[in-house]
């Protein structure tokens, strides 16, 4: 009987996990981790709720929330990309709330069914040390100059890097965009994967300035004494919201009301502010350039979404030759 | 069907109702995912319960052009791997069953560790490592970009990850095929190679056969080098492919399912071809007279054998923990190998954040080790359900057993997640940590279970036969004859199963319940918040608490754990 022990254990080990998540608020975030976590203990002290955290990147959000249609667990959603939930809307799946402490968020960044919790912007990321110049506009980097010097994050892997396309697109016209990214592809620039992958090579020094990164982590990182700039391009950027909204399927509506009352709250929004995002709400301090000093170029999200495909099948064919 | 299977079925004692159930155990753990990934496949909108639009999607993903190249690629690769693998493991293998190497057990030891290091951390180390301004190129002046960041760089980087499962292999049949055999040939007159050549190698054929098979579709599933290298290299496989449908919004389940169907048929032609190799001769060697190995003393060649396996040792582990080690510990990767930049902070953020990485670690090792118990009591059932009983449908049961390795980590997450998360089960599994030790089971059963059919391939029936000539029932002999004949192989590959579920990404980012992290998924957390010195701390935390475990059992059971040799 002795191969049944280890059975027995294994099978001890599968019941004993399940007492974890008896009626706490469940909430997917896309990162960063600290900022979730630091709301949900924060909102536990305050409400005496519990809340239970996946967080991860947006697109391992969705496609979690995706293969749970059948029976969906999440309460809360956090994504980093705008156009997600404006896609979950649309299928009908958000629940309609709009909170008192949304006022001094400016219109564009809430709607009945989402609301930003920050926003972030896109960025040049310059490492100090390097042997090449800083460069003061995205054009810059076609200077021979930057040969082979240029990392940039995959449009199809990060939606912010998306969004950069479709500011460029707007601001230059679809000519010169095109142009502009042949001419950096011509100069050797990399496209490695997601926006962690193309900022490593340039912090240890391998390449040096990332086209197009998503600010917060680098001025993060700057924070912590790594010798990087982060350069905002006088010709303007675009930034990338973080929509906050609850799922139509929860089971706790109010407490889900809750939390997205409290991560609006200055308390909240200075948990927002401390990771170098921009606080949705005009009112509180952010430690970096805000929407007000940022040259922004304004985009027609929903057109450009729909093109989606074609501007990715583009940007593909100029990284493939 | 059902009748004529119950009658198929060896009677008399507890045999037929274990094999009843291990039967129903593996179609529940692994069928039951794949189910729902095919019917996912065929049916795109599944997950929301629409049965419209069937197999819409096979035509315009099949007939992209795209497709041809990736999978030309996948092949490339596999292929490549599993030759390096086995030109690098078989000697090694060999030279460590049959000759006294100094070191012996050690050996052992240290060729577990490569396991234990994520495959994506491996390929970041070694980025760090060669790539311009790395550490390679501060301590010497070298940096080797142009090799990392090509096809040679891919494999170079995917075989010193996967090569230990066929170096275990390798060296636990042969010191099982050793022995008797050889020896006979020695006394008629054979010389040592003529006797290595003939005897030794051509018998362990199964275990090499079955080890090359893991390391093809462990190859061609993995996603962390390719995704990390290979973007650069502009060396895109299916897997990548696939993970890409899940990168970003849109999520395309359905198209990654087709996909997924794809590689799982590559796996199929794989496995026809193992099947082929195994089971055309009788590979029986262990009559079980027990048998000592005679190992070769090797004289003044051990040095440069010596030379050999320090060299694989330090590719293999010394390299990446270095590079892990040497992010931990500076203050700032930009800041590089200084004596200003020698810093705690990463080490004394992890202290400061000990609930969370506690909690991470001992979620992990619980994790891992209810994996190695679940699937060696599972893999050595099946393995001899497949090899012994007379049983209609065990060639179904086998492949079952090896999907699992041919499934993506991710694809196997999704489906346990489309099959688990219903409300019509009477016990809600989903959302909770039985999901990662299903996940971890389900993704780790192929090792047991490859790993036992090869030894049971090598048992003679009559051990069994004489078991219960004496008397004894299906248990005492699975206890006394068939488990002690088959603890080499399987611990071996429980510790195998233990070292990977310490360390498994893609598929616990996706089915970890909310609120419960693994290792893996807080050094992830880490590096996407753009601290790699956090993450890379965390990594070494847990690389060395894993290898301390396992050398403490290994110092432990010395006598008992075949490992020690």
């Amino acid at each position: 009987m002795q191969v049944l022990k280890p059975l027995a254990l294994g099978v001890s080990l599968f019941a004993l996990p399940g007492l974890a998540t008896a009626s706490a608020l469940t909430v997917y975030s896309a990162g960063p981790g600290a900022l979730i976590e630091n709301l949900a203990a924060d909102f536990t002290q305050v409400t005496g709720i519990e809340v239970n955290v996946f967080q991860s990147t947006t697109g391992q959000v969705m496609a979690r929330l995706e293969s749970e249609r059948a029976n969906p667990l999440a309460d809360v959603v956090i994504s980093a990309s705008w156009e997600s939930a404006v896609s979950l809307h649309d299928q009908g799946l958000l629940h309609e709330y709009r909170s008192p402490n949304a006022a001094t968020v400016p219109d564009f960044l809430k709607s009945d069914h989402y609301v930003a919790q920050g926003v972030s912007a896109l960025a040049l990321v310059w490492n100090r040390d390097s042997d090449v110049s800083q460069p003061a506009d995205w054009s810059d980097l076609t200077d021979a100059a930057y040969r082979n010097q240029v990392t940039m994050p995959d449009p199809a892997q990060s939606g912010a890097a998306f969004e950069l396309l479709t500011g460029l697109l707007t601001a230059k016209g679809e000519d010169a965009t095109w142009s502009l990214i042949d001419a950096l592809i011509e100069n050797d620039m990399i496209v490695p994967g997601p926006n962690a992958r193309a900022l490593n090579p340039v912090l240890q020094g391998a390449k040096s300035v990332v086209f197009g990164a998503v600010d917060y982590i680098s001025l993060g990182q700057q924070a912590e004494g790594e010798a990087i700039e982060v350069i905002f391009p006088e010709s303007g950027t675009v930034i990338a919201p973080r929509p906050m909204m609850i799922l139509a399927s929860t089971n706790m509506p109010s407490e889900a009301e809750q939390f997205i009352d409290f991560v609006l709250s200055e308390q909240g929004q200075a948990r927002v502010a401390e990771r170098y995002l921009m606080p949705s709400r005009t009112d509180i301090e952010a430690l970096r350039p805000t929407l007000e000093e940022l040259t922004l170029i304004e985009v027609d999200s929903e057109a450009m979404n729909a093109q989606r495909e074609v501007i990715l099948g583009r940007f593909r064919e100029a990284t493939d030759r | 069907m059902l009748t004529r299977l119950i009658r198929d079925l060896p009677q008399a004692n507890g045999a037929g109702i274990v094999m009843l159930l291990t039967g129903a155990a593996l179609l529940l753990l692994v069928g039951l995912p794949l189910l729902y990934v095919v019917l996912q496949a065929i049916f795109p909108g599944w997950s929301r319960g629409q049965l419209t639009g069937a197999f819409g999607l096979f035509v315009p993903l099949l007939s992209d052009p795209a497709l041809l190249g990736l999978l030309g690629n996948t092949l490339r690769l596999g292929i490549a791997v599993v030759v390096v693998c086995a030109l690098l493991a078989i000697p090694l293998g060999a030279l460590r069953a049959l000759t006294r190497v100094p070191g012996g057990i050690a050996w052992d030891v240290i060729f577990l560790i490569p396991f234990m290091i994520p495959p994506y951390i491996a390929a970041l180390s070694w980025m760090l490592t060669l790539q311009p301004r790395g550490y390679a190129e501060q301590l010497s002046g070298l940096s080797a970009n142009a090799f990392l960041f090509s096809f040679p760089g891919i494999v170079f980087v995917m075989v010193l990850n996967v090569f230990p499962v066929v170096y275990f292999a390798v060296s636990r049949t042969m010191m099982s095929v050793g022995g008797r055999y050889a020896a006979a040939a020695r006394v008629s007159g054979a010389g040592g190679w003529r006797t290595f050549w003939r005897i030794t190698l051509p018998l362990s054929t199964p275990g090499i056969a079955a080890s090359l098979l893991l390391v093809f579709a462990l190859t061609t599933e993995e996603f962390g080098t390719p995704a990390t290298l290979g973007a650069q290299a502009g060396y895109k496989v299916l897997v990548t492919g696939i993970h890409e449908r899940f990168a970003d919004w849109p999520i395309d389940i359905p198209g990654a399912a087709v996909l997924s169907l794809l590689l799982v048929m590559l796996a199929m032609a794989a496995f026809y071809l193992q099947h082929w190799l195994v089971t055309r001769r009788s590979f029986v060697s262990q009559t079980g007279k027990p048998a000592p190995v005679e190992r070769t003393e090797l004289g003044l060649w051990r040095w440069p054998v010596l030379g050999l396996f320090g060299l694989v040792a330090m590719a293999s582990v010394a390299v990446p923990i270095l590079a892990v080690l040497a992010t931990a510990f500076t203050g700032t990767l930009s800041g590089g190998l200084t004596l200003e930049n020698l810093s705690l902070r990463h080490f004394e953020a992890l202290l400061a954040n000990r609930g969370g990485a506690l909690q991470a670690l001992s979620t992990s090792l619980g994790l891992a080790i209810g994996a190695a118990l679940v699937t060696g009591v599972l893999g050595a059932l099946v393995g001899y359900l497949v090899v012994r009983a007379h049983l209609r449908g065990k060639g179904l049961l086998d492949f079952l057993s090896l999907l699992p390795n041919a499934m993506p980590g991710i694809v196997v997450a999704v489906g346990l997640i489309l099959a688990w998360n219903q409300t019509w089960w009477p016990i809600q599994v989903y959302n909770t940590g039985a999901m990662l030790l299903l996940a971890y089971a389900c993704l780790l059963l192929p090792y047991p279970v490859r790993y036992a059919s090869a030894a049971f391939r090598q048992m003679n029936e009559n051990l069994e036969a004489a078991a219960r000539v004496c008397g004894a029932g299906f248990f005492t002999t699975f206890q006394r004859i068939l488990l002690p004949t088959l603890a080499p192989s399987l611990l071996v590959s429980m510790l195998l199963v233990f070292a990977i579920a310490s360390r498994e990404l893609v598929a616990s980012l996706m089915v970890a319940p909310a609120g419960m992290r693994t290792v893996s998924t807080f050094v992830f957390g880490q590096f996407e918040q753009g601290s790699p010195g956090i993450g890379m701390a965390m990594s070494a935390v847990a690389v060395f608490t894993t290898t301390a475990l396992l050398v403490a059992l290994a110092m432990f059971s010395r006598k008992r754990l075949p490992i020690a040799g």
